[in-house]
């Protein structure tokens, strides 16, 4: 019984890495990237590694023909695989899965074995309710990324340092160098997206939602940023339907990702969409008038109000400060 | 380019109503189309610009003028088949319809949304068809017999080039521009939708239980707006934030 781990980003390992040792079996790594990837897998706590040497320009979604036959030889034996939520990752696992037969899902919170059957717990409906399925056969996972419900984490201390075996010679598109070619895929370019000017440096952001109800209601969020310090983002609708800001302002999965110290979300509701944008922040704070709203699952503080009466009220609150 | 646009493939989760006890009840809920299945649509039809059309492709027993009311070329539907837990059942399903479209004229790319609750399915479709996929795609265009297309990478964008045939998954950066009228919609009701079966996959997960995550992450401070953000300033200022 063993779990294999997909990573493309050295970010990914440790909750999937832990998550295997939390279910109490062999953990192995398999890194799609560069050097560094595989020796940050070295000492994430594996067991063993394996490392899919990816050529600069092209994507690692590329060596999917090379993970399907790892996952058809090597990795027949694992029960369970795991990957991230990044597209790259995902697309791998995809070819993993399907490789070696095993059922797919994603939301991965915690696993555990119980006898022949595993078992997971996933987040459904945006973190709304928490799942617990079973596979009788192999299962191939993909991680939850936004911290909601009880999602496994911690470091794997002490970890010492594994062999990396190259499963293949570097193998470009077209070279045939040991098992089958990589897709024929290749970037072609990539370029800095427009950023706000302050945003993705700002060490406190106050990001708005459709909870503010006019344009001109702005000025109440404007003030408290002010008093705050802090710079003003948005969640996609504002941004893209209403056009209250520039589309460089909206947080999101397809919009800026941002890591500030602390994230004042003032009505916002918490799609995973906008929160995968602010997954890295130190501190959420929420105000939102609705006591149920999905974004107090990802906030470390909160407040349920009227956003027109609280904004004011913290502006209030910095000013006498 | 020859593109079939997957849509109407899961239910909505604001469908959903969840009991106190964890339990959800989909209150019998159709398919509908998901956030990104817009998006998706709009790429299939950048690919067929130059030449080529554009076919549905819909499970379940959605609405299918959806996309026929959306300019696509045909549309086909497996109305047998349900919503899935298993990614890669529903992918296996989709890809058995993808075949069966592709046996009277090859298809050159599959464009389906990269949904968040569903993170999959995409993956293991192109895995199915033995095609390569490109996930989190923003816009894409045809470059002779390869495709262009872009996608954000943390705070970048990156744009790849990919072989034909392929799944491309695209992730929605803004809500649909414009919904069709009352009149378009009814023209698409009149438009033949081809019928498809496919086997019922069989599903490699079952449900055990479901229950409400643990007490919500957030502590809610209280009282009078004035009181709660005082409270919150001091915490903040408390954990060395401000």
């Amino acid at each position: 019984m063993s779990v294999w781990v997909l990573a493309t980003d050295p970010d990914q390992l440790e909750p999937l890495v832990a998550a295997g040792r939390q279910a109490g079996v062999e953990v192995a790594v398999v890194a799609v990237g560069s050097r560094e990837l595989a020796e940050a897998a070295a000492v994430s706590g594996a067991d063993q590694v394996r490392w899919i040497q990816t050529h600069d320009a092209v994507p690692p979604e590329a060596y999917a023909p090379q993970v399907a036959a790892l996952a058809r030889g090597a990795g027949a034996g694992a029960r369970v695989w795991l990957a991230g939520n990044a597209p790259a990752a995902r697309a791998l696992l995809g070819a993993a899965a399907v490789a070696a037969g095993a059922a797919l899902v994603g939301g991965g919170l915690s696993l555990a074995f119980e006898g022949g059957v595993v078992v997971l717990d996933r987040v459904i409906l945006a973190g709304a309710v928490i799942e617990t399925l079973e596979a009788a056969g192999k299962l191939a996972v993909i991680w939850e990324s936004s911290g909601a419900g009880d999602a496994v984490g911690g470091a794997v201390g002490g970890a010492v340092g594994v062999p990396i075996e190259e499963v293949l010679a570097a193998a470009a598109p077209g070279a045939g160098a040991g098992g089958p070619a990589p897709w024929d895929m290749r970037r072609e370019a990539t370029q800095v997206a427009a950023t706000a000017a302050g945003l993705a440096d700002a060490p406190r952001v106050v990001g708005v939602g459709r909870g503010l109800r006019s344009r001109a209601d702005l000025v109440v969020v404007e003030e408290l940023a002010r008093a705050l310090g802090a710079e003003i983002a948005c969640s996609m609708p504002l941004a893209d339907d209403l056009h209250w800001f520039p589309e460089e302002r909206y947080i999101g999965r397809s919009g800026q990702k941002i890591a500030p110290r602390v994230y004042l979300a003032l009505g916002i509701a918490g799609e995973p969409q906008h929160m995968e944008g602010v997954r890295n922040a130190k501190v959420v704070a929420a105000v939102n008038n609705d006591p149920g709203a999905t974004v107090f699952r990802h906030a470390t503080y909160g407040i349920v109000g009227d956003l027109y009466e609280v904004a004011p009220a913290l502006t209030r609150a910095l000013e006498h400060n | 380019m020859r593109t079939i646009v997957v849509y109407k493939w899961a239910r909505a989760a604001a469908s959903a109503v969840v009991r106190q006890g964890g339990q959800v009840d989909w209150g019998g809920a159709r398919l509908a189309a998901g956030e990104d299945d817009p998006a998706a649509l709009a790429v299939a039809q950048a690919l067929a610009t130059q030449s080529g059309d554009v076919a549905g492709l819909t499970i379940g027993d959605g609405e299918t003028a959806w996309a026929l009311a959306r300019g696509a070329d045909a549309a086909h539907a497996v109305p047998a088949l349900g919503p899935l837990t298993d990614n890669a059942a529903t992918a296996k399903a989709l890809a058995s319809a993808v075949r069966q479209i592709a046996a009277s004229q090859a298809v050159d790319v599959v464009v389906i949304g990269d949904a968040t609750a569903d993170p999959g399915v995409a993956a293991a479709l192109a895995a199915e068809l033995g095609w390569p996929a490109l996930l989190g795609v923003t816009s894409a265009a045809p470059a002779g017999d390869r495709v262009t297309a872009a996608r954000r990478v943390g705070n970048a964008i990156e744009t790849v080039s990919l072989p034909t045939p392929a799944v491309l998954a695209v992730a929605a950066v803004g809500e649909e521009a414009r919904a069709p009228g009352m009149m378009e919609l009814i023209k698409a009701r009149k438009k033949p939708v081809a019928q498809l079966t496919v086997e019922a996959p069989a599903e490699g997960v079952s449900q055990r239980a479901t229950r409400l995550p643990a007490a919500a992450g957030a502590r809610l401070f209280e009282g009078d707006a004035d009181t709660a953000a005082q409270a919150l300033v001091a915490a903040l200022r408390g954990d060395g934030l401000l």
